[in-house]
């Protein structure tokens, strides 16, 4: 029941526009509310299906309590913004596992697929877990999805000089001046170059969705450059495929992942203190060889010994925090590593998962790119 | 039309009208008339007492007007030259500029030195010197670089009313030349510090000063026939220096060229520069700040080189033209 004047406290559902299993677009109205000063009709929040209807027309319901449950296709959070990027994240068709190769290959026409099963990308929705599987239509299966690398804009001027008001111009719209052609005297960038600029579709869309995502309230660390990112995934991994996945995610982005290789630190406690054993590009082995590892580690870890060839070459942090039943807490990144991941506990069936960013080396559209496609491959 | 030296011998003799402790000094104010006549009938009008004539001893004179103005009254010197404060610098920057400070405000020093400045009059390296950065480098003293006769004369009254020292520097190739506007006939002061916004524009502008605002003028007329218009600033006060109608202007223009004739190292000039650079209407400019000065050599004798070593009008336009074709 949302809050519409100042002064509500209840409203008195009127009529439902709506009906169990109904899909309904953002903007759709689902019922109608009286209150002590007007009546309104309510519209939905976001494309969806509606599960359940919770009131009955002419109850008086606190605001703040559902009125219906609606499930929504995924939280992801790059979809509003990204495009081509979150499309793919989104709605790639279900990858075919690879077949006996044929007896005789002819020239290859296409890359190979990764050799991965397709993964469902349950809906999140809390406490209704049970219906997911009624609503089927929007349970859109996909495969394991590395974030696409978004091309860089074009770099046409290496040695930036600009006058004052094209620097200020160009800040305003949004523009990088090294995709400007200058045409001042000595290379310089004039006021009317800018004015004339063409601005990278890619570009403009990723400042829009930056600035949508530093809005949605991500929360900023004080005194360092950082954010972080939550959203809720199921339950059902355990830290060898989350290790994993998170390693091939990384992987596929060599720009934000700066190391060589990619090295995930996992925090152990035990009674000889917190122990960060690293485990060196997990994604290359298969994940029961990794099970396997992890779980010897942590034995060992718990011994206080950990092999002296995993104490070094960390590239990312991972903390789980649901052993000690919290959902979330915001992480200081190590210097040097670019990511960090929590995992909080959230329900029975859902966990919280949350991405800290080193905002120097990537952005919050970047982060949100990592963290929907670790989503869709758990 | 009166001349800028009638303008500024008008307004001394209002002072003279206004108020008995206002009295002239110099080398050849008397009898002569002054060196280039400003003074002219003034030591007919008003006495030996009032008008006095003075040995050529620069140190000499300023000290005396120094102690003239510390015991109550109101000297005007005059110097033949401007180059010739030289030899009176510890009066005006350590004595006159100071002893209000030295004595905790007891004391003041209500005196104008006026003195000519500038080439082009075939004077040579040792008469033809802008040295305004001198004087406008000392705090405690006001200087004021007149560019035409009906400022000249609101200036000196505000000048000579003023408690402190104040420079007054007159070009002299200024003197004998009437002014687009008339001389008021009453005795309006001009409040010192407040620059005076001589033609307004969207494409430029142009801040000069003395003799150069009246080049400028030339050009913005020439420009405007062509549909570039210029803003014209003249500050009339380089101590203290207004900058606001500066920078309210290159927020529309967007382009900035500053004018003066002294040489352009550690030239006045620069301060507007320096004070654009630093300001939030920066961002406003849409072009680099153009500077035109004089070359920084001594002013040669021989005529042609005279003139090459200072901004002519041609050089002026030119630039006005480059700047405001090459960025926009």
């Amino acid at each position: 029941m949302p809050k519409m004047s100042m002064t509500m406290e209840t409203g008195e559902l009127l009529l439902f526009h709506v009906k169990v299993g109904d899909q309904v677009k953002s903007g759709d109205v689902l019922f109608e509310v009286m209150t002590d000063k007007i009546d309104m009709e309510v519209e939905a929040p976001a494309d969806g299906v509606i599960e359940t209807l919770v009131g009955n027309p002419g109850d008086v319901i606190e605001i703040g309590k559902p009125v219906l449950i609606m499930l929504t296709e995924t939280e992801v959070m790059a979809f509003d913004f990204g495009g081509d990027a979150a499309a793919q994240v989104e709605t790639a068709a279900p990858t075919p596992p690879p077949v006996a190769p044929a007896p005789v290959v002819v020239a290859p026409v296409a890359p190979t697929p990764p050799p991965v099963a397709p993964v469902v990308v349950a809906p999140v929705v809390q406490a209704v877990a049970p219906v997911v599987q009624a609503v089927a239509p929007v349970v859109t299966p996909a495969p394991i999805v590395a974030a696409p690398v978004v091309t860089p804009p074009k770099i046409v001027n290496t040695s930036v000089k600009a006058v004052p008001k094209a620097r200020v111009e160009a800040a305003n719209r949004g523009i990088d001046l090294r995709t400007v052609h200058p045409t001042g005297p000595d290379r310089t960038i004039t006021f009317s170059d800018v004015n004339s600029a063409q601005v990278d579709p890619a570009v403009l869309k990723r400042q829009a969705a930056n600035k949508a995502l530093i809005a949605k309230g991500i929360e900023m660390t004080r005194g360092i450059a950082q954010a972080s990112f939550n959203r809720r995934a199921h339950a059902n991994f355990d830290h060898a495929q989350l290790i994993s996945a998170w390693a091939k995610v990384l992987r596929g982005r060599p720009d934000i992942a700066v190391h060589q290789h990619v090295g995930v630190s996992l925090i152990i406690e035990s009674k000889y203190g917190s122990a960060l054993p690293v485990f060196r590009d997990p994604d290359l082995i298969s994940v029961e060889e990794l099970r396997t590892l992890v779980s010897s580690t942590s034995d060992a870890a718990k011994n206080g010994k950990v092999p002296i060839a995993m104490l070094s070459g960390g590239t990312t942090t991972i903390f789980d925090l649901t052993t000690y039943s919290m959902s979330s807490a915001t992480p200081l990144l190590f210097p040097n590593q670019v990511t960090s991941l929590t995992i909080g506990y959230d329900s029975e069936s859902t966990k919280n998962i949350s991405l800290t960013i080193d905002l120097n080396i990537c952005d919050f559209y970047d982060g949100a790119l990592l963290l929907d496609a670790l989503i869709a491959s758990l | 039309m009166l001349t800028m030296a009638e303008a500024v011998r008008e307004a001394m003799s209002i002072a003279f009208d206004e108020r008995p402790e206002v009295f002239l000094l110099g080398e050849d104010v008397g009898i002569y008339g002054g060196a280039f006549g400003v003074s002219g009938d003034m030591y007919h009008r008003y006495g030996s007492e009032r008008v006095l004539d003075t040995p050529i001893a620069e140190l000499g004179i300023v000290g005396a007007a120094v102690g003239a103005a510390l015991s109550g009254m109101r000297p005007i010197v005059e110097i033949q030259f401007s180059d010739f404060t030289a030899q009176a610098m510890d009066q005006i920057a350590n004595q006159a500029a100071k002893i209000h400070f030295m004595l905790g405000g007891a004391l003041h020093v209500p005196m104008v030195l006026r003195t000519p400045q500038g080439s082009g009059t075939g004077a040579a390296a040792q008469h033809s010197q802008n040295l305004e950065p001198w004087f406008a480098s000392v705090p405690g003293l006001k200087v004021v670089v007149p560019s035409n006769p009906a400022d000249a004369k609101g200036l000196l009254l505000a000048a000579i009313d003023d408690p402190n020292p104040v420079i007054f520097l007159e070009h002299k190739l200024l003197y004998k030349i009437p002014g687009r506007d008339p001389v008021p006939e009453g005795s309006e002061r001009i409040p010192l510090g407040v620059a005076k916004v001589v033609r307004e524009g969207k494409d430029l502008t142009i801040v000069a000063t003395g003799i150069m605002v009246n080049k400028s003028y030339e050009v913005c007329e020439k420009l405007a026939a062509e549909g570039i218009s210029v803003t014209l600033i003249d500050p009339r006060t380089i101590s203290p220096l207004d900058m606001q109608p500066v920078y309210e202007s290159v927020e529309k223009t967007g382009r900035l060229m500053v004018v003066q004739e002294g040489p352009a190292h550690a030239g006045f000039i620069n301060e507007v520069i320096a004070q654009m650079a630093g300001s939030s209407s920066f961002g406003s400019l849409i072009a680099p700040i153009k500077r035109l000065a004089g070359m920084n050599i001594p002013i040669p004798y021989a005529p042609q080189l005279e003139k090459a070593a200072v901004p002519q009008i041609e050089d002026i336009e030119a630039a006005a033209r480059e700047i405001v074709k090459n960025w926009r």
